[in-house]
């Protein structure tokens, strides 16, 4: 029964050997360790034997079952190990096919601006604030010391809807709902539509802006500078030159305008710049005595600064849109770009 | 306002180069907008001589000539006969481009070297038509360009100046600034005049009715005129700055205006009744036929020029054809008056008649200058015309005011502009700008602006006037101290950015369309007389129809936007606006509530490999509300159909409410609008009242723990009637009120085969769960049949 034990082993061995696939080696177990496999049949003669001898055979056959378990297992786990490499070197899809997904969509160019500069100052500590858009001829002109039959009101041209009331020609009179509301200091930027009857390549008939205020104690022209310089390079990048030079807004003085060296040519003079290197971006200036009197405010107690930009103009640089048009015609050909 | 380098030239001394000087005057807030260069580009045409000139070998009519420019002698082919040798003549060099694009080349003519060429006058561009070459003064240097040497290299600065800078609207005045800015003078014009014998008071005069509007009216007579056309000279000037030439006269009184600023006008004395100028306000509906040939009815806010008996001129803004200088004229009575800027502006608004005077005066002209410019075209006239100025000055000036001083405390002007003044540099720059400056007790200044200033009126002007001509280069950029915290973006702002946000991701595009529409809209819409919408905003002076009132809804808009993109060829649209529409109140402010409204119209995916071609439908919209409403955790939604907004397909829309209150509608957009609209295909549209969306917005969300115990399933499926919606389903699931209910979902929806006409299958499938133990099988059998029961009692469905 030893030598039948061992010649079985030896087999089962040789089998193993020569067996590949995963399930050939199953088959081999159920041949040789299966319920009705060759072990099994051996140990039948298991009870034939001399009591004393019992033990020792017993003892024989379990350490075979072991040696064979062992490298079944390990036949096995070779094989798998082949079937795995081998379905890696065969499994091959083309990488290059779009993915399955759901489009995503777009915010409009002049929503980004908005987000974006509003962000900058948020940063430097402005609040947003917002006003109507159908608004008093007071808080537009008025208490923006525009008189009236003033020259200045004529760099406005207004769509009006009666004597009193206006479609706002910028966001400016939400300084003055801001100052009427609330004691300094203040600190807002207030971004909105704005509207002037005028409509042609370079002009809308409705279009954006965005109005900062800033009224405190101490505040300074060199301060408008510093904030105006600040946002400048956070949203034309570090190294934008920036010049401010004198012009006129009833509601500041001094007034400035606000160049920037040109984002196409870099200052060097092109078509967009009309070749003097510097793009106007900004109007702005120290707030007049005249406003504070409108709201109330002490002009010898505090002082402060107020500054407008177009946002179109400023989305028309950063993202190469030469004709204005293109803002509000929303052709998705143009927005999905966005 | 236009202006010439040279011209400047005239009026102060500076060492610039054009650009320089465009540079500094925009530095200094006079914009130059435009450079033309008059002349540039011809500096290869240079002054040469004549050394020699012989005939050409080869043909009869051409000449050789050898040519000196001072450094060097060129062999040149001419066919001129009009000058000789030693003649300073015009060279253009090999390289010089002409006008015409000509480009003068190294060339052979008949066998003979040409390098370069004798030009006319002609070629040059200067005249139409010229015979032969163009003969220089021998005094010209050879060498130097010819466009130098005759001094007809220029340039035009177009200045674009701000309307508080009356003061500039002259050579002058940019003058003036220059000489400022560089701390020198300028020159002004001579205005010499030899007076004849005769009075002008004897024979003129002039009466000041109105003296509230013209406080200063000044007159000289001049006799025995000649007119004529204006010298060459003078024709030149005028065109350079884009002005046309009339006459000898009028053309002075023009240069005047351009020189000194001062707007003049020019009566024929002898057409003036009684020679007398009255200035009064016109009488209403007063006739008067301006310059122009146009008939003007007149009120009473009109200040006019008269004479005896009529109007002769709208004061400051035109004269009148009664009265204007013609080839006859002989005698003149010439104006320079002073206008109230608000009475000109008011006449030629309502006139719409806006000139190069009425432009200064409404402005704000000086009235110190008054004397200056009579006097300058006064002797200008005489020396054109031939003329005789008679003696003095007829000077009516009722509204004399002095200029009061203005105090300035030098450190108010240090804390604005943030930067150390020194008391000696603030008077200096005062000086320069021709202030009058004195220094009082306390350390403070009184100053006195000079009478052209009219804007400068308060100490802040002052310290504007500081920072400019010291330049805002130097003062240094600083920061503020901090000493406000800034608020976060309020709930609205925030929830804007989230709904956009939203949107996108449900790849819909962000439009942006104009707040106004056409009236016809709401017609195009559908919607009933009575409805509110109808009601919208007027703009009182629109530019077109189609953009004559404000929207009342954001609807039209988009759909123009989905018609206008499918006429692209774009067909697969997603498109959203969030904006405000416009809607009167019986208060003082009209109402803008904002609004988020879209379209979606062709496939629901792209066309791409993978995705299905399906078209979008009314549960595409449906589900982007969902999610919306959701993120913005608004809970207790009804979506009820009976309440159909006029534009929508009146079986595919429905109204969104919460409570009461109805925050939008959404649908198949009907196929009358849509053919108003000219869309040919089924779109499907939504608007929200983003306002109320915000109030109902609930910021606190409250959690449920989630169970740790095994759920179950359990289907059913119900034979329903087609008009059963699937909502009271789910509606009397959730009535049974068993909490071990843990989800609810429909997940299939059947008809056809096997299903009666007018029924559909519904199949519900519901996920119990406890939170506190395993529930057994029989304890969800028991509930299970609960449900069941409840649905077959109370709801006509049977089970499948």
């Amino acid at each position: 029964m030893r030598q039948q034990l061992e010649l079985m082993r030896d087999e089962a061995l040789r089998v193993i050997a020569q067996t590949s696939g995963e399930q050939a080696l199953q088959e081999v177990r159920v041949r040789f360790l299966g319920r009705k496999g060759e072990l099994t049949g051996l140990m039948k003669g298991l009870g034939a034997l001399a009591p004393e001898q019992r033990p020792v055979v017993g003892q024989l056959v379990n350490t075979i079952k072991d040696e064979i378990e062992a490298t079944l297992e390990q036949a096995l786990t070779d094989a798998r190990e082949q079937e795995k490499t081998q379905r890696l070197q065969t499994e091959r899809i083309d990488v290059t096919l779009p993915g399955r997904r759901q489009p995503s969509g777009t915010r409009h160019p002049v929503t980004l601006v908005i987000e974006e500069v509003c962000d900058i100052f948020a940063g430097l500590g402005f609040s947003v604030a917002e006003g109507p858009e159908i608004e008093h001829d007071w808080y537009n002109f008025e208490a923006l010391n525009f008189p009236p039959e003033h020259p200045a009101r004529d760099m406005q041209d207004t769509f009006f809807v009666d004597n009193n009331l206006l479609l706002r020609t910028h966001t400016s009179p939400v300084q003055i709902r801001t100052m009427l509301k609330q004691k300094p200091p203040v600190r807002i930027i207030a971004p909105g539509t704005v509207y002037r009857c005028d409509s042609d390549a370079t002009h809308s008939p409705m279009f954006h802006q965005i109005e900062g205020l800033m009224v405190d104690t101490g505040v300074t022209f060199g301060d408008l500078k510093g904030i105006l310089t600040v946002f400048t390079n956070q949203l034309f990048g570090q190294k934008t030159g920036v010049r401010l030079r004198p012009s006129f807004f009833p509601f500041t003085e001094p007034s400035a305008e606000v160049d920037i060296a040109c984002v196409i040519c870099g200052g060097k003079g092109c078509r967009v710049c009309k070749q003097s290197g510097w793009l106007e971006i900004l109007g702005a200036g120290m707030v007049d005595p005249e406003v504070y009197r409108h709201v109330n405010y002490d002009a010898e107690e505090i002082s402060g600064f107020a500054f407008g930009m177009g946002i179109e103009r400023i989305a028309m640089l950063k993202y190469g849109i030469s004709d204005m048009r293109l803002l509000f015609e929303n052709d998705v050909r143009f927005l999905r770009q966005f | 306002m236009n202006v010439t380098y040279n011209w400047l030239k005239e009026y102060v001394d500076f060492d610039l180069s054009p650009e320089q000087l465009a540079d500094l005057l925009t530095m200094l807030g006079l914009e130059v907008e435009a450079m033309d260069r008059q002349g540039g580009g011809m500096d290869d045409v240079v002054v040469a001589v004549v050394e020699e000139k012989r005939q050409h070998p080869n043909a009869d009519k051409l000449s050789l000539c050898r040519v000196n420019n001072g450094s060097e002698v060129f062999d040149v082919v001419c066919g001129a006969q009009n000058f000789k040798q030693g003649d300073t003549v015009a060279l253009a060099q090999i390289g010089a481009t002409l006008p015409g694009d000509f480009k003068i080349k190294r060339s052979k003519i008949r066998g003979e070297e040409s390098c370069g060429m004798l030009c006319s006058e002609k070629e040059l561009g200067l005249v139409d038509e010229s015979a032969g070459i163009m003969v220089l003064s021998p005094a010209l240097k050879p060498g130097i360009p010819v466009f130098e040497a005759l001094g007809l290299k220029d340039t035009l600065l177009e200045i674009g100046l701000t309307p508080n800078r009356a003061d500039c609207l002259s050579v002058a005045g940019i003058a003036r600034e220059i000489a400022a800015k560089l701390g020198t003078s300028v020159r002004y014009p001579d205005t010499t005049i030899n007076e004849g014998c005769s009075a002008a008071a004897d024979t003129i005069s002039v009466t000041i009715q109105d003296a509230d509007l013209c406080p200063r009216y000044a007159a000289r007579y001049i006799t025995g005129c000649r007119i004529a056309p204006s010298p060459e000279w003078l024709v030149k000037r005028l065109n350079a700055v884009g002005m046309r030439s009339i006459n000898n006269v009028v053309d002075v009184t023009n240069l005047v205006m351009m020189e000194l600023g001062h707007p003049l006008h020019a009566f024929d004395c002898d057409r003036l009744e009684g020679r007398r100028v009255v200035v009064r306000r016109a009488s209403e509906g007063e006739l008067f036929v301006s310059l122009d040939d146009q008939q003007r009815i007149l009120t009473a806010h009109d200040l006019v020029i008269c004479d005896a008996a009529r109007p002769v001129a709208l004061a400051g803004v035109m004269g009148g054809q009664n009265s204007e200088i013609a080839d006859s004229t002989s005698n003149i009575l010439l104006e320079s008056a002073w206008f109230r800027p608000a009475a000109i502006r008011r006449t030629s608004k309502r006139l719409g008649l806006h000139t190069e005077s009425s432009h200064r005066f409404e402005r704000g002209a000086d009235i110190g200058m008054v004397p200056m410019a009579l006097d300058r075209a006064a002797s200008l006239i005489a020396v054109l015309s031939g003329g005789t100025v008679a003696q003095g000055t007829v000077d009516e000036y009722p509204g004399k005011v002095e200029r009061k001083a203005i105090p300035l405390r030098a450190e108010r002007a240090a804390v604005l502009l943030g930067i150390a003044l020194d008391p000696s540099e603030t008077v200096d720059i005062l000086k320069r700008l021709e202030c009058s400056v004195s220094e009082n007790s306390d350390g403070s200044f009184s100053v006195v602006p000079p009478s052209y200033r009219i804007d400068i009126e308060r100490e802040i002007d002052l310290i504007e006037e500081i920072a400019r001509l010291k330049g805002f280069d130097a003062i240094p950029a600083t920061m503020p101290l901090a000493r406000v915290m800034s608020d976060r973006p309020s709930q609205h702002q925030r929830m804007e950015r989230l709904v956009r946000d939203l949107l996108v991701a449900h790849g819909m595009n962000e439009i942006i369309n104009f707040s106004f529409t056409s009236p016809d809209s709401a017609e195009k819409l559908l919607l009933p007389e009575e409805d509110i919408r109808r009601t919208a905003i007027k703009l009182a002076n629109p530019l077109v129809f189609e953009q004559s009132v404000m929207k009342t809804t954001l609807l039209p808009g988009v759909l123009e936007t989905i018609a206008r993109n499918i006429s692209f060829r774009s067909m697969d649209l997603k498109l959203f606006e969030l904006r405000r529409r416009y809607l009167p109140t019986t208060g003082e402010m009209p109402h803008e509530p904002l609004c988020i409204a879209g379209a979606l119209t062709g496939t629901r995916t792209d066309g791409s490999w993978s995705a299905s071609r399906e078209m979008v439908d009314f549960y595409d919209v449906k589900g982007i509300i969902e999610n919306l409403l959701e993120q913005l955790h608004i809970r207790g939604v009804n979506w009820v159909a009976d309440i159909p907004e006029p534009y929508y397909h009146p079986g595919k829309s429905c109204s969104i409410m919460v409570g009461r209150e109805q925050i939008g509608s959404f649908g198949e957009i009907h196929p009358t609008v849509q053919e108003n609209f000219c869309i040919e295909k089924p779109v499907y549209g939504f608007e929200l009242d983003f306002d109320k969306l915000v109030i109902l917005s609930r910021l606190k969300i409250t959690i449920t723990p989630p169970s740790r115990f095994p759920d179950s399933t359990r289907d059913i499926a119900l034979l329903a009637p087609e008009e059963l919606p699937v909502d009271s389903v789910l509606r009397c699931v959730q009535s049974v009120k068993a909490q071990e209910i843990e989800h609810l979902e429909t997940f299939d929806l059947y008809r056809g085969a096997g299903i009666p006409d007018g029924f559909k299958s519904i199949a519900i499938r519901i996920r119990y769960r406890s939170y506190d133990r395993t529930l057994t099988d029989d304890e969800i059998s028991v509930i299970h049949a609960k449900v069941l029961s409840a649905l077959l009692k109370k709801l006509n469905v049977t089970t499948r």
